[in-house]
C-alpha cells in the first residue's frame, strides 16, 4: 500500500480546488476518495505524479467541475420546488386578500383596512422576492441578474409605498420617491445598457425602456415635491376662517347677558394670542389653567366667569341655546389635571360666540350656517 | 456487461440507501467499492454521480454524517436517519415492484414480437 506524504495531500487538494470544486464538503469527499484510489492500485515504489494525472480523469467526463455543478443543481433544484410552492401560495394569498379586501372597502364593512395590508405584505415581502430570485436562476449573465434584482426591489418598494399611502402611515412619500429614484435612475440606465448591446433584444429593450420611463415619470407627477401643511398649521388656517365669518355675523343689537358674554370671549381670547405671542403659529402648546393660560390665574378667572354666563344664558334662552355639554367650559376648572392649548381655546371660544351671533337673531345668518 | 449511466442514474439513491441499511456507516469510497463487489462489477457508481447525491440526501435529511480526522484528510462516513430507514425501505419495495412490472412489459413485448 502507497503512503501519501502531507505534501501530496496537500496538492492533490490544490488540484481538485484549481478544477473548479468550491464546495468545501465536496473538496474533503473528493481528496478522501482520492487517497483512497492511490493507497489502493499504486505500488510502493511506482510514481505518484504519473499515477494521479493519468488516474483522475476518471472521476469525470470532460472536467473535475462537472461534479460541482451537479451537486449544486442537485440541491437548488429541489429548493426549486419548494420555493415554486411557496411562492404560488403567496400569490393566490395575496389576490384573496385583495379581492375580499376590495369588496370590503367598497361595502364600507370594517376589516377591509387588514385585509389590504396582508394582500400587499404577502405580495411585496414574499410573493415578490421568491420570483425575483426564481428569475435570477433563469437569467445567464450577473447583469441580468442584477436587472431582476432591481425591478424587483422597485416592485417591493411600490407595493410599501402604495401600502403606506392608503393607510396614511409617516414616510409614504419616502417611498415613493425611492421607488421612482432607483427605476428611473439605476434600473433604466442598467436596463438600456444591458439589452441594446444586442441586436436580438434591441427593439424590445428600447421599448421597455420607454414604458419604465414612462411609468416613472407619471408616478413623478403624482408625488408632492412641498411639504404638506402641518396638522396645526391647518386648525390655525381653520380658526381664522372662522374668525373673519364671525365678524360678518354680529347681530345689528344684543342683550346685555349676550353683550358680557362677547366682552369676556373677547377678553380671553385677547390673552390666548398674548400668550401665543411669541409663537406666531400658534403651535399647539400643552398646560394646565394657571400654568399656561394664566397671568396671576387671571385666565382661570376669566374662563370660569364665561362658565357661569353661559349657564345663566342658557337658563334664559333654552338649554340648547348655546353649547354647553362636552365643550370647553364643560370642565371643572379647579382640576389643574385638565389640558388644553391656546389653539384649542381660541377655536372654541370663537364658536361660541357664533352660536350666540346665530341665538341672537341674526336670522340672514342662521339661514345661511342652516 | 456494464449498465449505461442513464440507467444507474434512476436508482442511485435507491442503491445508497440500501447500502447504507445494509452496512451501516459508509464513506464514498467504500460505498463505490462494494457496489462493485456485490454486482461483479457490472455496477460501477461514477464520482459525478455518486457525490452529488450523498450531498443530496444529507440536505433532505435522509442520512446523517460524521467527520474523522485523518491527518490532513477528513473522511466523511454517511449513514441512515430514521426518516432515511423509512425512505430506504419504500425506495427497495418500489423499485422491486418496478422491475416486476418491467419484467411483465418486456415479456409481453417479446412475445408479441
Amino acid at each position: 500500500m502507497y503512503r501519501l506524504s502531507e505534501e501530496q495531500i496537500d496538492y492533490i487538494l490544490n488540484d481538485i480546488r484549481r478544477g473548479g470544486i468550491e464546495t468545501e464538503d465536496l473538496q474533503l469527499n473528493l481528496l478522501d476518495h482520492i487517497c483512497c484510489i492511490i493507497e489502493r492500485e499504486l505500488g510502493e515504489n511506482d510514481d505518484f505524479g504519473h499515477f494521479y494525472h493519468s488516474n483522475v480523469h476518471r472521476l469525470y467526463k470532460n472536467n473535475l467541475r462537472e461534479i460541482e455543478e451537479e451537486t449544486v443543481n442537485l440541491l437548488t433544484f429541489k429548493n426549486y420546488y419548494t420555493m415554486r410552492k411557496v411562492m404560488i401560495r403567496a400569490g393566490v394569498l395575496s389576490a384573496t386578500f385583495f379581492i375580499i379586501g376590495s369588496i370590503f372597502k367598497l361595502q364600507h364593512w370594517p376589516g377591509a383596512g387588514v385585509l389590504i395590508v396582508l394582500g400587499i405584505v404577502s405580495f411585496s415581502l414574499l410573493f415578490l422576492p421568491l420570483l425575483c430570485i426564481m428569475k435570477a436562476r433563469e437569467v445567464r449573465t450577473s447583469r441580468d441578474r442584477m436587472v431582476v434584482a432591481l425591478a424587483g426591489l422597485i416592485g417591493i418598494l411600490f407595493s410599501l409605498a402604495t401600502m403606506f399611502t392608503v393607510m396614511h402611515w409617516p414616510g409614504a412619500n419616502v417611498l415613493w420617491f425611492s421607488s421612482v429614484g432607483v427605476s428611473g435612475l439605476v434600473l433604466l440606465p442598467v436596463y438600456f445598457f444591458t439589452g441594446i448591446r444586442h441586436p436580438e433584444t434591441r427593439l424590445n429593450t428600447s421599448l421597455m425602456s420607454v414604458l419604465i420611463l414612462g411609468i416613472s415619470g407619471l408616478q413623478f407627477t403624482l408625488l408632492n415635491t412641498r411639504p404638506g401643511p402641518s396638522q396645526g398649521h391647518v386648525r390655525v388656517q381653520a380658526w381664522i376662517a372662522e374668525e373673519t365669518l364671525l365678524q360678518s355675523m354680529q347681530p345689528d343689537s344684543m342683550s346685555v347677558a349676550a353683550a358680557s358674554i362677547t366682552n369676556l370671549c373677547t377678553q380671553i381670547k385677547s390673552m390666548a394670542l398674548a400668550n401665543a405671542a411669541d409663537n406666531p403659529t400658534l403651535k399647539l402648546r400643552e398646560g394646565r389653567p394657571g400654568d399656561e393660560f394664566t397671568q396671576a390665574g387671571q385666565g382661570v378667572k376669566l374662563l370660569a366667569a364665561l362658565q357661569k354666563a353661559v349657564y345663566d344664558y342658557n337658563k334664559v334662552h333654552g338649554h340648547a341655546a348655546l353649547p354647553y355639554d362636552g365643550t370647553l367650559l364643560d370642565n371643572d376648572l379647579s382640576q389643574t389635571g385638565y389640558q388644553y392649548t391656546n389653539l384649542s381655546l381660541l377655536t372654541a371660544v370663537t364658536q361660541l360666540q357664533m352660536y350666540l351671533a346665530n341665538a341672537e337673531g341674526n336670522h340672514r345668518i342662521a339661514a345661511v350656517i342652516k | 456487461m456494464i449498465f449505461s449511466s442513464e440507467l444507474i442514474k434512476g436508482t442511485l439513491k435507491t442503491i445508497v440507501l440500501k447500502m447504507l441499511a445494509d452496512n451501516g456507516r459508509m464513506y464514498g469510497y467504500e460505498l463505490t467499492q462494494k457496489v462493485k463487489e456485490q454486482t461483479a462489477d457490472r455496477i460501477q457508481l461514477t464520482e459525478g454521480a455518486l457525490y452529488p447525491t450523498l450531498h443530496a440526501l444529507e440536505q433532505e435529511g435522509l442520512v446523517t454524517t460524521q467527520l474523522e480526522y485523518m491527518g490532513k484528510r477528513v473522511r466523511k462516513y454517511y449513514s441512515l436517519s430514521p426518516s432515511g430507514q423509512t425512505r430506504a425501505t419504500e425506495k427497495v419495495s418500489e423499485f422491486a415492484e418496478f422491475v416486476n412490472t418491467m419484467k411483465l412489459l418486456l415479456d409481453t413485448d417479446l412475445k408479441t414480437a
